[in-house]
């Protein structure tokens, strides 16, 4: 196999890899807040669910959530879902990173003083105004870098799904040395991450900087 | 009567607050409220600006009741929709300013006056440059809170309540958070303002200031009224024994 063949059918993998990547990251940045605002909730039933579901997560290893999400349906209920690889491993990534994000963004609204709410609420702003004007713009600057190195992990972390054996990067990447004996994979992997978590980093603090304007 | 409070009793976890307190505020008169740290000052402004809500009592804005008492003795609030209206008779300028930081001297102003009130860019802007022209900041609408000294920003807390033409703006010791120097230019505005007629309540350290601009001074000690009166009387020849007491920490 030629370095080009190599590259090319590794590039495959670097598509899906991106697939898990931006498909995460879509599902759980939104979801994350939901799960914020639902830690929240007046009702301590809500805000008891919300709390277990976050240790869950964050006291077990991704790679068994992973599998929990593909076999667990079968096993569990009996149901048969044809083509369930790729969906399982989205879920199993959206709801873990949901968790976290989740947690990053309750630090930042905490953060927030009391007095911006009352400044806002007596100025006859809704609360839901008082949120998404006030609150959220603050909040966002404030865990940017969390969320960056979070970003970060979910880069190397798109190499779990190797444990499904979906053919990402990294599991294309032991394929492809193993039956030819090379070492080339794993570097054309390591290579594609690193450049990867450049770019994350680049675009994360080109935001950053944009939200300088103000302390 | 721009507003009246009756009765008022507030309590948190059964520490009574306000006790049974009412006082009224007429169109265009300017009330100072002087009294002991913890004596129930900021408390008695937050229930007037419904930032707390009272168990108690009345509070009456333009003659509509905006809370009463119940049956059960209890206060009742009027509904959502009549309550924005209260609201917006009333504003409040915190000890700590609390601009948003993240807005532009000039946003923190219109904002609220266009996404509140519904009001045009062009027409909120204009009044915004009018205000901080009056607060001699004119040079600062393009700049962020953080840039300015805290009697800069205190200031522009003012503005930004003026922008929402509130029927009576409470001031929550306005100076208590600058340094000594700063304290003179916001005293000034607050003066500019009494001398045009706006009606203002002020809880404020500043017994000179309150001799000067107050149609009226109450003093409060321990969730109750003590004292109320002409400043000349209630600052200068008080008839309670608390208030001469209060009064001497400041002469020394
Ligand atoms: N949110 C609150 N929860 C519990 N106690 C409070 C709260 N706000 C004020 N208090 C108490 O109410 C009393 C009056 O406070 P405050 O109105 O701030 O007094 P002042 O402004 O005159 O210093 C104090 O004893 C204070 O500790
Ligand atoms: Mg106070």
């Amino acid at each position: 196999m030629t370095f080009e063949t190599m590259l090319s059918t590794m590039a495959s993998g670097m598509l899906k890899t991106g697939l898990i990547f931006v498909l995460t990251l879509i599902g759980s940045l939104p979801l994350g807040m939901i799960v914020a605002l639902l830690h929240k909730s007046r009702f301590f039933i809500v805000r008891k669910f919300i709390s277990i579901y976050i240790s869950i997560i964050r006291g077990t290893p991704l790679m068994l959530q992973l599998l929990v999400w593909y076999f667990g349906p079968f096993y569990l209920f009996g149901w048969n879902i044809g083509n369930w690889r790729f969906p399982a491993i989205i879920v199993a990534f959206v709801v873990n990173y949901a968790a976290y994000f989740a947690e990053i963004y309750r630090g930042g609204i905490e953060s927030i003083p009391q007095g911006q709410y009352e400044a806002a609420q007596v100025l006859g702003y809704s609360k839901f105004q008082t949120f998404m004007r006030i609150i959220l713009p603050q909040v966002v600057k404030i865990i940017l870098p969390s969320v960056t190195n979070e970003v970060i992990t979910l880069v190397k972390d798109t190499s779990m799904a190797f444990t499904l054996a979906y053919a990402e990067v990294f599991s294309l990447a032991k394929q492809i040395s193993a039956s030819q004996s090379s070492f080339m994979p794993f570097l054309i992997a390591g290579v594609f991450y690193f450049v990867a978590n450049y770019v994350v980093e680049f675009i994360m603090k080109r935001i950053e900087k944009s939200m300088d304007y103000y302390k | 009567m721009i507003l009246e409070m009756n009765n008022i009793q507030k309590e948190f976890d059964g520490l009574e607050v306000l006790k049974d307190i009412s006082f009224g505020v007429d169109s265009g008169e300017v009330v100072s409220i002087i009294g002991p740290s913890g004596s129930g000052k900021s408390t008695l402004l937050r229930c007037a600006t419904f930032l707390e809500t009272i168990d108690g009592g009345e509070i009456i804005y333009m003659g509509d009741k905006a809370a009463r008492t119940g049956e059960d003795g209890k206060a009742v609030y009027a509904g959502p929709q009549e309550m924005k209206k209260f609201r917006s008779y009333c504003g409040l300028v915190f000890q700590q300013f609390n601009l948003f930081p993240h807005y532009s001297i000039l946003k923190n102003i219109t904002d609220a006056p266009i996404k509140v009130q519904g009001k045009s860019k062009d027409e909120a802007e204009a009044n915004a440059r009018e205000l901080l022209k009056k607060m001699g900041i004119e040079d600062k609408a393009d700049a962020y809170p953080f840039q300015l000294s805290g009697g800069q920003q205190q200031r522009v807390a003012i503005a930004r309540a003026l922008a929402m033409k509130p029927e009576i703006l409470f001031f929550d010791e306005p100076t208590s958070a600058l340094d000594p120097e700063l304290t003179g230019e916001v005293l000034k505005v607050i003066k500019q303002l009494a001398d045009e007629k706006m009606t203002m309540v002020v809880v404020t350290h500043e017994m000179p200031f309150a001799k000067a601009v107050s149609d009226r001074v109450i003093f409060m000690d321990g969730g109750v009224i003590v004292e109320q009166g002409a400043p000349k009387d209630v600052l200068g020849n008080p008839s309670e024994e608390r208030t001469q007491q209060f009064l001497r920490v400041f002469e020394r």
